[in-house]
């Protein structure tokens, strides 16, 4: 019974004490999407057709990337009395296409982390391998 | 003395118990840092930008790079990342609403990241592991090329 009230007690006195917060910029990237862009076929105007405005499109001499992204924050904050403890997790996704002078896709490059972030401790290491590679598994397209 | 002692205790206790001066452990993660086991496959002079794209997947910034006269030109590739963890105190002084969010500040030198360099082959030409104020050079226009 003197075990039952103290846990009730502590989990009392903690409850109004954590605080859980997200964050999501823009959609995640669709990597079955991403899997039809085909180098030296796509042209710039599909793929915007396909993707959107990107996020930001660079020239380099000749030839110019653009740049998709998103990103998705998990905080997490436990506030007791004389100390706080928050943790702030952020992970991206991020593609880059490349297009030739004519705007024909040479190259592109896509990695997927929105999935991967989690709500977690500051002491706690959430990202082992095992972790990624399941969270990998659930998400179409990535776990391939 | 006691006197002041106490009021002064006092206060730091009032301040504590209201929340206004509290200790804090905060650890900030953005994204992860580049396998060990993938760079050391890379092979400068041999790997192409295709080839570094599927191994190490989309970089977070590309820059120009070695700009030639008739506007062929390389590119840097840039991967970054950050995983800081520390005590701190906060003080709360109710003056301005601050919220929350970690991102990417790409003025920060101290920055660990890693940069691949590619000729205008899109050949890689080397790669380096550092520091953003290492790695990366100043802000520089673009090239100014044009086909006309």
């Amino acid at each position: 019974m003197t075990m039952l009230r103290t846990v009730l007690f502590a989990t009392l006195l903690l409850l109004p004490a954590c605080a859980f917060a997200r964050q999501d910029v823009n959609e995640p990237l669709d990597a079955e999407l991403i899997r039809s862009l085909q180098p030296g076929k796509t042209t710039a105007r599909e793929v915007v057709e396909r993707l959107g405005a990107p996020t930001e499109v660079v020239q380099l001499g000749r030839r110019t990337a653009y740049r998709y992204d998103a990103s998705t924050e998990k905080s997490t904050v436990l506030f007791l009395l004389l100390i706080n403890f928050g943790n702030q997790d952020l992970r991206t996704d991020r593609l880059w296409v490349f297009f030739d002078e004519q705007d024909v896709l040479t190259h592109h490059g896509a990695w997927f982390g929105t999935h991967r972030t989690q709500y977690a401790l500051p002491w706690e290491d959430v990202h082992e391998a095992s972790d990624n590679e399941a969270r990998d598994a659930d998400r179409p397209g990535v776990g391939q | 003395m006691r006197q002041a002692a106490a009021k002064a205790l006092s206060l730091v206790l009032a301040a504590l118990a209201a929340g206004c001066v509290q200790g804090s452990y905060n650890r900030a993660t953005v994204d992860e840092p580049l396998r060990p086991e993938w760079l050391r496959q890379l092979q400068p002079g041999r790997d192409s930008l295709g080839d570094c794209l599927q191994r190490l997947g989309a970089p977070h910034r590309v820059f120009e790079y070695a700009v030639e006269a008739d506007g062929r030109s390389g590119m840097a590739l840039l991967w970054i990342w950050r995983d800081v963890a520390g005590f701190g105190i906060d003080v709360s002084a109710g003056t301005k609403e601050v919220t929350g969010s970690v991102s990417f500040d790409f003025g920060d030198a101290e920055l660990p990241g890693c940069v691949l360099w590619f000729d205008a082959e899109l050949r890689l030409e080397q790669w380096r592991n550092g520091t953003l104020g290492d790695l990366l050079p100043g802000r520089a226009r673009p090239s100014a090329w044009s086909a006309q």
